[in-house]
């Protein structure tokens, strides 16, 4: 059953005026190691146990408030499923942000992880944050990947890394909230091909931040 | 750890899986982990198709749709008797269309998916497959992780290891040795699941088999590795929407919103979990009758009826979140109208031949032989990825990123020329007001609504026996087409109401695409690739529907530009022809043909 936020990400109610700033980020790793359920977790605080599993790809989307600015995240959680890879492309390119999630009580996910942080280093933006996550924390005692191994890789790659848990809310909002941080606010800031900085807040009608990551 | 020990390790979690399966809910006691199992309070919360809501239910089926459907299974049962019959048959389309009654389903359907005939031609194969898969199957923890996440919140699935639970596992895992191409593919719990609603396992394993393998369903093209059906099914599906809701398809370019973002699921499990449940079946009913042409109708109906309000949300999050979770809930309109919507959306698709992708390439049909054993090979067994992707693999993700690519360069173009037409021409396109509405929610674009700027140089004549007058085009002018930014015409059509054309579909003419035909008039537009490049001057929609005013019956006019043969070399001009029937006419550039669509005359103006 779903169990309420225990907190974190604030929401920007009634915020003053900030800079919004809007990136895509997306959620990869082998099926069933809790991609959806962080999303969840993190979008609407709450847990499924029985979390349906995803087909093709979910989308979602959250905003998070850093001291000056306003970042709203695009989420594209998408299938583990191997046959699904072929189709990941649509999910990651021109994302500026992903998160790459591995089960710590089994080891291939973990081996399935590194190939697609691998496969972004190769394949998507330049710019692109990855944050690694060892997810269900909360099963320590069944443990296969030692935290250590994790940390060293995530170092070795530059990438962000924490140990998760969607099931207790540990380090969810964090792992969001530390690539906000490290994503860059302003619209020069990006890589190659547009997919690097952010993008203003919707174009067209939707009001524009006077400000927005200037 | 060596290949020996891995190879011993996948096999035990498969029997261990397996056995779990075997023993059940009543045999597991105490060995299920407690948050396995939802609790749910199920009074009053548990709706008619057995699922479980998270509050009480707004209210019961009214008693006179319930007095209408017990009419309707009198009916039905006497068709049941007399199946093969021709009144039956030549009752059954408006009965189906109706809704099959739900206690009836479980008949109907396999009826319609003729199970018992390929049940009793395959005696004891299902559970040969079983056994196999007990042994083979390489699929076991992907589909044990999905039985436990599949419809959770019907009371059939709610329990973990219940019956229903159980079977679907073994449909799966068999299905994944009698389809060794297929295996399982997520998605495929769902088709399964709403199956088992209805049938017993072994039913439920030879419907699922139908729908995979026999040429009406073919889903195993959905399936394979490589999903080919599924790209070409969603190039179809853009066909459409370029064709019949161009601003639609410009609204969704403009937030890049690909259909593959949000389509999947349509054609992948048939609208389940994308619009209400008492909806899906009712789709099913359809589908199961009519086959694949309905998922296409279907998915064309949806943005149909719900375009007004998708054109008003201006976000990516918020339109992904109207059509896959809103409709969901809630698809704001009454069943038996959806489906009246999406048998003329058929109708509509069948004139226009866009009903149909065509048939079935060779990769998208199952290659080796249904039911035959064919042994997994090491890496499967171990459960490794492949380490190359496959040649459709391959394909497969080239075609994504292109479109991907093609996307983004649309959209770039877009906010391109969405800045010109706001810069160029802001005191005129202000009051352009957007309305390509669809035929089914009624709508006209009247003269008024129309304004134009002459900005383009065109000159018009035309050729063959022409009815000057009727047929010639003036257009010397630059209509944005939508004050609201998708805005990109460089072109327009000034064509006076013609007698000639005002009855469309009264006398049909088979269809006209050669440039030499009569009623050829040649445009010559200024070129500028950014604001009016023949891709993007979008045609509104066909409107099949009367016209308050007699004058201004629509007309089609087929879009060229100008190939090699017509001595117009690397140009700017674009040669429009007139046929004289509402038929689909290619564009084509140098030769080729591009894309299939209309021109169509709600973009006509009056010449003054
Ligand atoms: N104990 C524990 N279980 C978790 C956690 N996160 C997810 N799960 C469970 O793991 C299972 C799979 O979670 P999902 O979120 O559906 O996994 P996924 O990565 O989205 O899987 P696919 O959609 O198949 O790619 C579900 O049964 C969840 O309840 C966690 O942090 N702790
Ligand atoms: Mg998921």
């Amino acid at each position: 059953m779903a169990t309420n936020r225990t907190g974190g990400a604030q929401r920007p109610n009634g915020a003053p005026q900030t800079k919004v700033c809007q990136f895509k980020l997306v959620l990869l790793g082998e099926s069933a190691v809790g991609k959806s359920s962080l999303v969840l977790r993190f979008v609407k605080g709450q847990f499924h146990e029985y979390q349906e599993s995803t087909i093709g790809a979910a989308f979602l989307t959250q905003t998070v408030c850093l001291d000056d600015t306003t970042v709203k995240f695009e989420i594209w959680d998408t299938a583990g499923q191997e046959r699904y890879h072929s189709l990941a492309p649509m999910y990651y390119r021109g994302a500026q942000a992903a998160i790459v999630v591995y089960d710590i009580t089994n080891q291939d996910t973990f081996g399935r992880a590194k190939n697609w942080v691998k496969e972004l280093q190769r394949q998507a933006s330049p710019s692109i944050v990855i944050a690694l996550a060892g997810n269900k924390s909360d099963l320590a005692a069944k443990r296969m990947v030692e935290f250590e191994e994790a940390q060293a890789y995530a170092d070795e790659n530059g990438l962000l890394f924490m140990e998760t848990s969607a099931k207790t809310a540990m380090n969810v909002n964090d792992i969001f909230l530390a690539i906000a941080n490290k994503l860059p606010k302003s619209e020069s800031g990006g890589g190659a091909g547009g997919a690097g900085g952010a993008r203003r807040l919707a174009d067209g009608d939707t009001p524009r931040a006077s400000s927005c990551c200037k | 750890m060596n290949e020996e020990a891995l190879l011993a390790r996948a096999s035990e979690e498969r029997e261990r899986i397996f056995q779990r399966y075997e023993r059940g809910r009543e045999n597991l006691a105490g060995q299920i982990d407690p948050w396995e199992d939802p609790e749910f309070e199920e009074y009053h919360k548990t709706d008619r198709y057995g699922f479980i809501h998270d509050e009480r239910l707004p209210q019961k089926t009214a008693p006179q749709k319930i007095n209408i459907e017990v009419e309707r299974e009198k009916k039905w049962v006497k068709m049941l008797a007399t199946w093969d019959s021709p009144t039956t048959k030549e009752k059954l389309h408006r009965r189906i269309y109706k809704g099959i009654p739900n206690s009836l389903r479980i008949k109907i359907w396999c009826k319609l998916l003729d199970v018992n005939r390929i049940k009793s031609d395959n005696p004891g194969k299902y559970h040969e497959m079983l056994r196999l898969a007990k042994q083979w199957s390489t699929d076991v923890r992907q589909i044990d992780s999905d039985v436990n996440r599949q419809f959770r919140e019907h009371q059939f699935y709610r329990e973990r290891y219940s019956e229903k639970q159980c079977s679907l596992f073994n449909v799966l895992c068999a299905y994944s040795m009698y389809n060794s191409e297929v295996g399982y593919c997520q998605g495929m719990s769902g088709l399964a699941g709403v199956l088992l609603m209805y049938m017993d396992e072994e039913d439920a394993f030879w419907a699922l088999a139908v729908l995979l393998s026999d040429r009406k369903y073919l889903m195993h093209g959905l399936y394979i590795e490589g999903f080919p059906k599924l790209t070409r099914f969603l190039e179809h599906h853009d066909r459409i929407l370029t064709k019949f809701m161009p601003k639609l398809k410009v609204h969704f370019d403009k937030f890049g919103l690909d259909a593959i973002l949000y389509s999947l699921k349509w054609f992948f499990v048939v609208f389940v979990e994308r619009v209400p449940f008492s909806l899906c079946l009712r789709v099913w009913d359809i589908y199961l009758l009519d086959g694949e042409r309905v998922v296409t109708a279907m998915a064309y109906t949806i943005l149909k009826l719900h375009k007004k309000a998708i054109m008003k949300l201006n976000d990516m999050d918020l339109i992904v979140n109207y059509i896959q979770v809103k409709l969901h809930k809630d698809f704001g309109f009454e069943d038996d109208i959806v489906i009246y919507h999406l048998e003329r959306s058929m109708d509509e698709l069948r004139r226009a031949k866009l009903d149909y992708p065509g048939p079935p390439p060779p990769n998208e049909l199952p290659k080796r032989q249904l039911g035959m054993f064919v042994e997994p090979d090491k890496k499967s067994k171990i459960g490794q990825r492949a380490e190359n992707f496959s040649e459709t693999e391959k394909q497969t993700r080239a075609t994504v990123i292109l479109r991907r690519e093609k996307a983004a360069m649309e959209l770039q173009e877009l906010r391109v020329s969405q800045s010109d037409t706001v810069s160029d021409h802001s005191g005129v396109a202000a009051n352009v007001r957007c309305d390509d509405s669809v035929s089914a929610l009624g709508s006209r674009r009247s003269l008024a609504d129309t304004s134009v700027t002459s900005t383009a140089d065109l000159s018009v004549f035309s050729s063959g026996r022409s009815h000057a007058p009727e047929n010639s085009l003036d257009t010397h002018s630059n209509v944005s087409d939508d004050g609201t930014g998708s805005g990109i015409g460089g072109l327009s059509i000034q064509r006076a109401p013609s007698t000639a054309h005002s009855t469309p579909r009264a006398t049909p003419h088979p269809p006209s695409v050669s440039p030499l035909s009569d009623d050829i008039v040649r445009i010559h537009v200024t070129y500028n690739p950014l604001a009016a490049s023949p891709s993007h001057l979008h045609p509104s929609p066909a409107k099949y529907k009367s016209y308050s005013d007699e004058h201004h019956k629509p007309i089609s006019l087929g879009f060229y530009t100008s190939n090699g043969a017509s001595n117009l070399s690397s140009d700017n001009r674009i040669r429009i022809q007139v046929p004289s029937e509402e038929l689909l006419t290619p564009v084509v550039d140098s030769g080729r043909i591009i894309t299939q669509r209309y021109i169509e005359s709600q973009d006509m103006y009056d010449l003054k």
